[in-house]
């Protein structure tokens, strides 16, 4: 059955990077960077909790998007170089199957890395007394199904190019993510129609990583509004889907010399 | 004589193009070939290095696609995926993931080949034995030696029983002994009724293994059949050897057959094959001692030599 070949590839998947030390060290340096956090709060004697949750929720984000893109550009390519690729094309796997497979695999990887930095978040918290609440977990929730858009991104571009190439590529991808509402508002603000239609298009087209970012919401203990959230979701999972759907007519037409 | 029926690998005017450099010039690598494998036969595909030996292949096994033509296993597409349950694949020089042990790679094969769960750890652990690497089963791959690195290849080709079996240089950098367990291990694949295909360029290994052969030299090939027909087509000779041998008789048999070699007393001399009755004739007339009469087959390296000069001759011609 198709799923349980997706589920064996995505399970192996995860198995190669729990034992690959890559991921331990920038996992090391996250949970090390949430600890002393601490410390930067210690040097203010007001909102001192903010900090200490701002840099830890900082922290979370940032080293998830490091770890789907150090990890994720070489997630095809590295199968191809090493020829791994030719034993298990030879099964009956399709190769949209084996990129699922592979997308699955670094997502799940992903995802328990936050569910460990949201640990080590959450236990640094909760030793310096600084307040925890519901939305902080949504905020958790919506920021890993953003690195699962930003995999999505290094999936594809690994998928027909090298990782150099796939990294500067996701890099670019993230930066840009998280400035096309300023792009947007730069377009609407603008006096040229077509300025403003060009805006609006490559707004559509480029992904709004901001609108997985309720870290504000989060750290103020504000409401999160339930369609905003449900929505960011559609919207990471719809994009995803996208963008594996382009990797798949890509890889399908690439020849394995 | 090992008897094949029906049709397992069937190609047909297969055409390989590569884009080369930026994409806009195409260097074409297989020039529509066509050839057969039939059921329970081993079959060599030989020849030299860059022939288009590997790329048939990775046509057959998905991993590149036909610019034309068309390549068909067990009746189905080479593109279609489902069928391969019954199909395996050892690479040339194969990769594995290294963090995984001997036990769990093959456990990971046998999952992505459909195979039942219950039946995974049984068939694992026989395979294991059957390959002689069950001492090393929970080594990391890594640890592994390229002989047992073949082996584990085998293994996982086999692991969910399939009826035929592609081979990729199975011997090629392996020690007298590796080359000799990997002979022995196909030939077992034969004894069990499945299909092997292999592709080499060590001849020896095709003539003391395979039922058949093609030979492909520059994209094209050259020849298909079975092995003794094959040797067959070459040209025959005989090699006759004297004790004794008038001077008169001598000079007319150089004239006619070049120069006789001398060893020991003797001469010995090769004849066209037609022409050993008439030769012996006379020698006996002429009261010539006969001391061997040897049939000179001609070796499976010296027609595929001469295939590959004939077709380096034609390009050269299709040149000037």
């Amino acid at each position: 059955m198709a799923s349980a070949r997706i589920v064996t590839l995505a399970a192996n998947t995860m198995r190669e990077a729990i034992r690959s030390r890559v991921l331990y060290t920038l996992l090391f340096f996250a949970v090390v960077l949430i600890g002393t956090s601490v410390l930067l709060a210690t040097l203010t004697y007001v909102e001192g909790h903010r900090i200490l949750q701002s840099v830890g929720f900082a922290a979370i984000r940032l080293f998830g998007a490091a770890i789907a893109i150090f990890v994720g550009i070489g997630l095809i390519h590295r199968e191809v170089e090493r020829r791994t690729i030719y034993t298990i094309l030879s099964k009956p796997i399709s190769r949209a199957e084996f990129l699922l497979g592979k997308y699955l695999g670094l997502v799940a990887t992903i995802w328990l890395q936050v569910a460990i930095m949201g640990l080590a978040f959450a236990a640094v918290s909760l030793l310096t007394g600084a307040p925890l609440n519901v939305q902080i977990g949504i905020a958790l929730g919506l920021a890993a199904v953003e690195l699962a858009l930003v995999v999505a991104f290094a999936t594809v571009f690994s998928s027909f190019t090298t990782p150099l190439l796939a990294a500067l590529f996701t890099t670019g991808i993230y930066a840009i993510g998280h400035l096309s509402r300023d792009l947007r508002d730069f377009g609407a603000n603008s006096e040229s129609e077509s300025i403003r239609l060009a805006a609006q298009i490559l707004y559509r087209i480029l992904p709004d990583l901001e609108s997985f970012n309720f870290t504000t919401q989060a750290l103020h203990a504000l409401p999160i509004p339930s369609n905003e959230a449900v929505l960011a979701l559609v919207y990471g999972i719809g994009y995803s889907a996208l963008l594996l759907l382009l990797g798949v007519v890509v890889f399908e037409r690439r020849d394995f010399k | 004589m090992r008897r094949a029926a029906k049709e397992i690998v069937r190609v047909e005017g297969l055409v390989k193009d590569f884009r080369v450099g930026l994409g806009v010039r195409r260097k074409r690598v297989l020039e529509g070939i066509s050839f057969c494998v039939r059921e329970g036969e081993i079959f060599g595909f030989v020849g030299p290095n860059g022939a288009g030996k590997t790329t048939t292949l990775k046509v057959l096994m998905g991993l590149i696609r036909p610019s034309d033509g068309t390549a068909r296993i067990l009746g189905h597409d080479v593109r279609e995926t489902e069928f391969r349950r019954h199909v395996g694949f050892l690479p040339e020089n194969p990769y594995f993931y290294e963090f995984l042990t001997g036990r769990e790679i093959l456990g990971f094969y046998a999952r992505l080949s459909g195979l039942a769960g219950r039946r995974i750890p049984e068939r694992v652990e026989m395979l294991l034995d059957w390959v002689g690497l069950s001492h090393a089963a929970d080594a990391r791959l890594r640890t592994y030696s390229k002989g047992m690195l073949q082996r584990i290849g085998i293994a996982q080709a086999l692991v969910h029983d399939p009826s035929v079996v592609f081979l990729d240089e199975p011997m090629s950098g392996l020690d007298p002994i590796g080359r000799k367990e990997i002979r022995d291990l196909i030939l077992r694949l034969h004894g069990e009724g499945k299909t092997v295909f292999m592709n080499t360029h060590i001849l020896s290994d095709v003539e003391l293994v395979c039922d058949r052969v093609a030979i492909i030299v520059r994209g094209a090939i050259r020849y298909e059949g079975c092995i003794a027909e094959f040797l067959d087509a070459g040209e025959l000779a005989t090699d006759l050897v004297f004790g004794r041998l008038p001077a008169s008789l001598a000079v007319s048999l150089e004239e006619r057959f070049g120069p006789l070699r001398g060893q020991g007393g003797r001469l010995e001399l090769r004849v066209p094959d037609k022409a050993v009755h008439e030769v012996l004739g006379l020698a006996l007339s002429a009261d010539a001692q006969v001391v061997s009469v040897t049939p000179h087959r001609a070796s499976l390296e010296s027609i595929f030599l001469s295939a590959v000069e004939g077709s380096a001759e034609a390009v050269a011609g299709k040149a000037s």
